[in-house]
């Protein structure tokens, strides 16, 4: 009932004596009154972050005795895997998809939750062709530069047989830049794992009614003293105390709301556009698949291999022109697809507002210059648009604060969000998870109280730095690729360009968007 | 106190030095700070240790350190409050016990027993009760306000009032009954930030010792007394930084680790010549909190560990 009200009147609540506010509660607090069930974590929020952290500090000697509760408004069940009574064979991909960095993959991989996800149903690849749509300058991310950036001497050591130089590159994974995988797949599989997890009760479909501050505790005596524990109320009239409580609950987060943590940012009044795309060409296998993402004046164009002959799509672009490509019918969305890689930025608005005929398109077409727009040798062509599967989400950022208060930790969409554009909203959400584990263990050994400050500052001054960091620069990237002026485009232009002939540089950016 | 610079005042003896210092904390002192300016009448640049007593022993509790500490109790456990530093050295604590243990491998892994001396508000008491591998923690502190704001806080964790885990002793040391056999001892028997503020440390460690079992830790922390530490503990940290409440450390009582050292060496229970001896020497670096420098027990903050002989 608080969490309804106003902060101003919560605040005005928690100003009042003691007394005057016991006589608001709902139950008389008498002072032999049995307290809530207590758990040492209460993670609010079933996505890839709180299943994650949760897998994590299972899995980890020093957390796996920690009592633990999930909860999600959704009911958490794993969705049918392939064969499950589907005759036609495999199912259709959702257009939920995530890039997952090498490091995210090694994370999931030692939480014991990678050898639940349908391997089937991902995609690695080896390459990212990206180009701006407006000069055609282009950049490709190839791993092979990654080893020069380790150094000339490092580079020559390679020459050298036996010197163990360069050898950093041979590391597991290294070939790969990012492994697509839908979002459904992820959390079905770290979902498997967490309920095969001794003291960890899940309580799905079940939605929280209320957060607050324990009860006053009694002036004399030894007795518990939850006063400034969380408390949740969940339907029955059941009570959970939550030692620490864990916000993996999304970009509106409730717990953040009760942290009173504020969380600031804009919206980028663009909407991301996803669908689940049939190409043209038949891919073997074995063959690396790349990803490909052209930035368009009014938002970047992305597509990301799945398995066979598919893609994600994710366009980010104007509110407007997303409503218009939603409503379009499946022929015409392909149209604007392939027209959105290929053609002119004048012919693409033209084509948008006008006309998406698929004979338009390949009139145009005939009429531009691939090559010197940047277009990709090796790029597919879309042939359709999977039904259904067209659908858009707003584009905006936001950073809380601070991650941490007293007894409360945010991870994930609940700390952050960023735009799609680089693929690295899911990531960070995982490193978070990861970072706090590792720092509630720290606390654990050290016989800290794990909602105490000793325990959490380490994880948000940990955290909170590196993701400012990520979303300035997507932010940056994203302003300056959004500019058509001249001047704008020929100076990142010939900061792509530059990137492009200086290998090593490259390298380093790609390290980094490696994770 | 004047503004003179910190080299000119080092270049003073010791007894000078002292008289400044105290000068300057009775300009702002309230009342009971005098009797220390008093005591500076002996002030000793070598700490003499009493190793004979015939005499029961006398209470190490000196009334005005228990008077300084009372006013301290209230922001015990304040994040930025005056014990903010202790708070952020709990942590080496226990590695430093950990290391201790590690040395004779495998005996204490669980169920260990410990006695933390001059507990305070029970910063290292309350984290001690928590490890999994503690069977209980008795803790004292002859202290009242201290032990009140510890008991209050300890109301806080389920886990810490569980019957036998933690529990508070307002006295002092001496009034703690021996056990009643020597396998009764404690595991380990802890003296953080104590031994400094004891004006006759060598009885009082003799009498303690006979609290820890055979193959049991003394293990503590404590200030070396040097130049160094005197500019760094008492000028930097009570008169510029404030990071510690002035008054709180009387740099004459500080002692070297190889004064500890040749103190265990003589006691024949303890086993300080080898492995069972320890020392590691830490520094507060602000900004990053406390971190292990070799070399620093000479001159700074240090962690001393002796184990006392198994065969007994």
């Amino acid at each position: 009932m608080l969490l309804s009200t106003s902060p101003a009147l919560r605040a005005s609540f928690f100003a009042l004596p003691p007394s005057l506010r016991r006589a608001c509660y709902a139950t008389a607090t008498s002072p032999s009154a049995s307290h809530p069930e207590i758990f040492d974590l209460v993670c609010v929020g079933g996505g890839p972050a709180g299943l994650s952290l949760i897998s994590s500090l299972k899995s980890q000697s020093s957390t796996k005795r920690l009592k633990i509760a999930l909860i999600d408004a959704q009911k958490l069940s794993a969705p049918p895997r392939t064969g499950d009574g589907d005759a036609s064979g495999t199912r259709e991909f959702s257009n939920r998809c995530s890039s997952l960095t090498p490091a995210s993959v090694k994370f999931l991989k030692r939480i014991g939750a990678w050898e639940n996800v349908e391997q089937g149903r991902v995609q690695a690849y080896t390459g990212m062709e990206v180009w701006d749509g407006v000069s055609g300058a282009k950049i490709n991310f190839d791993p092979m530069d990654r080893g020069r950036v380790a150094g000339v001497v490092e580079s020559l050591g390679r020459l050298v047989p036996g010197s163990g130089f360069g050898r950093g590159a041979e590391d597991e994974g290294a070939g790969e830049v990012a492994t697509m995988c839908e979002n459904s797949n992820l959390t079905a599989a770290l979902v498997e794992r967490v309920r095969g997890l001794e003291g960890v009760e899940v309580l799905d479909g079940t939605k929280v009614e209320g957060i607050e501050l324990g009860p006053e505790k009694e002036k004399d005596g030894m007795s518990l003293d939850l006063s400034l524990w969380p408390v949740l109320r969940l339907p029955g009239n059941r009570k959970i105390a939550a030692r620490l409580l864990v916000g993996a609950d999304g970009a509106n987060s409730p717990v953040r709301t009760f942290a009173d943590i504020p969380s600031k940012g804009w919206d980028y009044n663009q909407h991301g556009v996803v669908a689940t795309l049939q190409l043209d060409q038949v891919q073997d296998v074995s063959a690396p698949r790349k990803a490909f993402q052209r930035f368009l004046p009014t938002g970047p164009i992305a597509l990301l291999p799945l398995p066979g002959n598919k893609a994600s799509l994710v366009w980010s672009t104007t509110t407007a022109l997303a409503s218009h490509l939603k409503s379009l019918p499946p022929a015409e969305f392909t149209a604007a697809v392939n027209a959105a890689f290929r053609l002119l930025t004048t012919d693409i608005s033209y084509m948008l507002t006008h006309s998406t005929a698929s004979q338009d398109l390949d009139w145009r077409e005939s009429q531009t210059d691939l090559r010197a727009l940047g277009l990709p040798q090796d790029f597919p062509r879309v042939d359709s648009v999977v039904s259904g599967s067209i659908a858009s989400f707003p584009l905006r950022m936001r950073h809380a604060s601070t991650y941490t208060g007293h007894r409360i930790a945010l991870i994930g969409d609940a700390a952050h969000t960023i735009h799609p554009l680089a693929g690295q909203g899911l990531n960070l959400g995982l490193a978070d998870a990861e970072s706090l584990a590792r720092h509630l263990a720290i606390g654990m050994e050290a016989g800290m109280d794990i909602g105490s400050c000793w325990c959490l500052d380490g994880y948000g001054s940990d955290r909170w730095g590196k993701n400012n960091a990520v979303m300035g620069v997507v932010d940056k990237v994203g302003k300056v690729f959004g500019a058509s002026a001249g001047p704008v485009v020929w100076a990142r232009s010939l900061g792509f360009n530059a990137v492009e002939r200086l290998g090593w540089v490259k390298g380093g950016l790609m390290r980094g968007a490696s994770g | 106190m004047p503004h003179s610079s910190p080299s000119s005042l080092l270049a003073l003896p010791a007894s000078i030095r002292s008289l400044i210092v105290a000068q300057s904390r009775l300009q702002s002192a309230t009342p009971r700070l005098a009797t220390a300016a008093t005591r500076l009448g002996h002030v000793q640049t070598t700490r003499s240790y009493a190793t004979e007593s015939t005499t029961a022993p006398q209470s190490s509790v000196n009334a005005t350190e228990v008077s300084h500490f009372n006013t301290l109790a209230s922001e015990w456990w304040d994040p930025h409050g005056s014990s903010r530093l202790l708070h952020l050295m709990n942590p080496l604590r226990h590695q430093f016990i950990n290391r201790c243990l590690a040395t004779h491998g495998g005996e204490h892994t669980t169920q260990r027993k410990y006695l933390d001396i001059g507990c305070g508000g029970g910063i290292f008491a309350e984290s001690a009760a928590r490890l999994a591998s503690t069977k209980s923690v008795i803790a004292v502190d002859p202290t009242p306000e201290v032990i009140s704001v510890a008991k209050q806080h300890q109301r806080v964790d389920p886990l810490l009032l569980e019957p036998g885990r933690l529990t508070y002793r307002n006295h002092s040391i001496e009034e703690l009954p021996l056990p009643t056999s020597p396998s009764e001892g404690f595991d380990i028997v802890s003296l953080f930030e104590v031994i400094e503020h004891i004006q006759q440390p060598s009885p009082f460690l003799s009498n303690i010792l006979q609290h820890i079992k055979p193959g049991g830790w003394l293990i503590g922390s404590t200030i070396a007394r040097t130049s160094v530490s005197w500019f760094t503990t008492k000028f930097m940290a009570e008169e510029v930084l404030r990071m510690v409440p002035r008054g709180t450390h009387e740099w004459s009582q500080y002692i070297q680790p190889t004064e500890m050292r040749s103190w265990a060496k003589k006691e024949a229970e303890l086993d300080a010549d080898g492995i069972g001896w320890q020392v590691m020497g830490v520094v507060y670096v602000p900004g990053l909190g406390w971190k292990e420098v070799k070399g620093s027990e000479e001159w700074g903050n240090y962690f001393f560990g002796v184990r006392k002989s198994a065969a007994h």
